[in-house]
């Protein structure tokens, strides 16, 4: 079995998900871990899906533009490690920034906790709001590593917020386990 | 008595709806061990229901006791044939389950609840809860009738990863 990174984005509209799975049903693929949404109108998908090992990337990626050609996807199908990588252990924070529009906002949240170790492990942006006053709204979901403070990180971060003229705050999503 | 397994999907027993104690014997009372008994053998665990054991039968066990997002604490409690009376402000925050591994959720519950059902003695029983102890009753209730809380999710957005507890 090897794994395959399977990404295919279009105009929105019914059935895109149903020959997409298809093509890739045909291909002896199993579906694994996937986020699929829609963006700004078009619908994205993102999938790690696991097939035969024999399975060339480029046949896979030629068949999937071929069969879903009514849909016009933009597709691309990369092999990936076997291997699941960790991800770094620590505590479920969730970071929420919003503001005016401006470029660069995700690269300077983003910097700052690389910067100190924390790692992000979703992230959603959408911009909301009127087209005259566009607002720029992001959520991330983070791991803090047991040797960084909460407190450390949300002071650092309303500094970075008042630098750009967004708002932003810290708050703890660790579940709890009924 | 011992602490049994806990079961996790895809066990059929806790997709389906339990059934009704007809009355508090000793089988009931026996169960109510039981289910103290796996609760307390997971140190982090507050709450465990009969499906969760194997057996489709209407009671949990309920404990919140020094959890600091608990208001009300009505300590160790058996229901049997649980039934909401009243429920008031649903809240999302994020929960897990022993029974569903890897995924946490983000799940709108009541904040206040009038509950009643049957103690392990047979008596009546009402409780008032709110706060982490309300999100605990509607949780190990909603096993009573075969949902987890992944049936409950509002989004996709709102599953995510769980970390490893140890």
């Amino acid at each position: 079995m090897a794994h395959f990174a399977v990404t295919a984005v279009g105009s929105d509209r019914p059935g895109i998900v149903a020959a997409v799975t298809k093509t890739l049903v045909d291909h002896d693929c199993n579906l694994e871990d996937t986020s699929m949404s829609i963006l700004r109108g078009h619908f994205a998908m993102m999938l790690v899906v696991a097939g035969p090992i024999a399975l060339d990337p480029s046949a896979l990626e030629a068949a999937l533009v071929q069969e879903t050609g009514g849909f016009d996807l933009v597709v691309a199908v990369r092999q990936i490690d076997d291997a699941v990588p960790a991800s770094p252990e620590g505590d479920a924070w969730t970071v929420a920034v919003y503001g005016a529009d401006r470029p660069g906002i995700v690269h300077a949240i983003t910097a700052l906790l690389a910067d100190i170790g924390v790692n992000v492990v979703d992230l959603t942006t959408r911009v909301i709001g009127d087209a005259e006053r566009p607002v720029y709204a992001m959520v991330l979901e983070v791991t803090l590593p047991p040797a960084v403070s909460p407190q450390d990180v949300a002071a650092r971060l309303d500094e970075q917020a008042a630098a750009l003229g967004v708002e932003c705050s810290l708050h703890p999503s660790e579940a709890d386990i009924l | 008595m011992p602490a049994r397994p806990v079961l996790r999907l895809p066990e059929p027993v806790l997709k389906r709806v339990a059934e009704p104690v007809a009355r508090i014997d000793d089988a009931a009372r026996s169960l109510a061990v039981d289910l103290i008994d796996t609760m307390r053998a997971s140190p982090a665990c507050v709450g465990i229901a009969a499906p969760q054991i194997g057996v489709s039968v209407r009671a949990f066990v309920v404990d919140v006791t020094g959890h600091k997002k608990a208001k009300s604490c009505h300590g160790e409690f058996v229901l049997f044939n649980p039934e909401i009376l009243l429920a008031h402000g649903p809240v999302a925050a994020r929960e897990g389950c022993m029974s569903v591994p890897d995924l946490t959720g983000d799940v709108p519950r009541a904040t206040r609840l009038v509950v009643r059902g049957l103690t392990p003695e047979g008596e009546d029983r009402v409780l008032s809860v709110d706060a982490f102890e309300a999100r605990a009753v509607q949780h190990e209730i909603d096993h009573l009738d075969g949902l987890l809380f992944i049936d409950r999710v509002t989004s996709g957005d709102a599953l995510f990863r769980r970390k490893v507890y140890r």
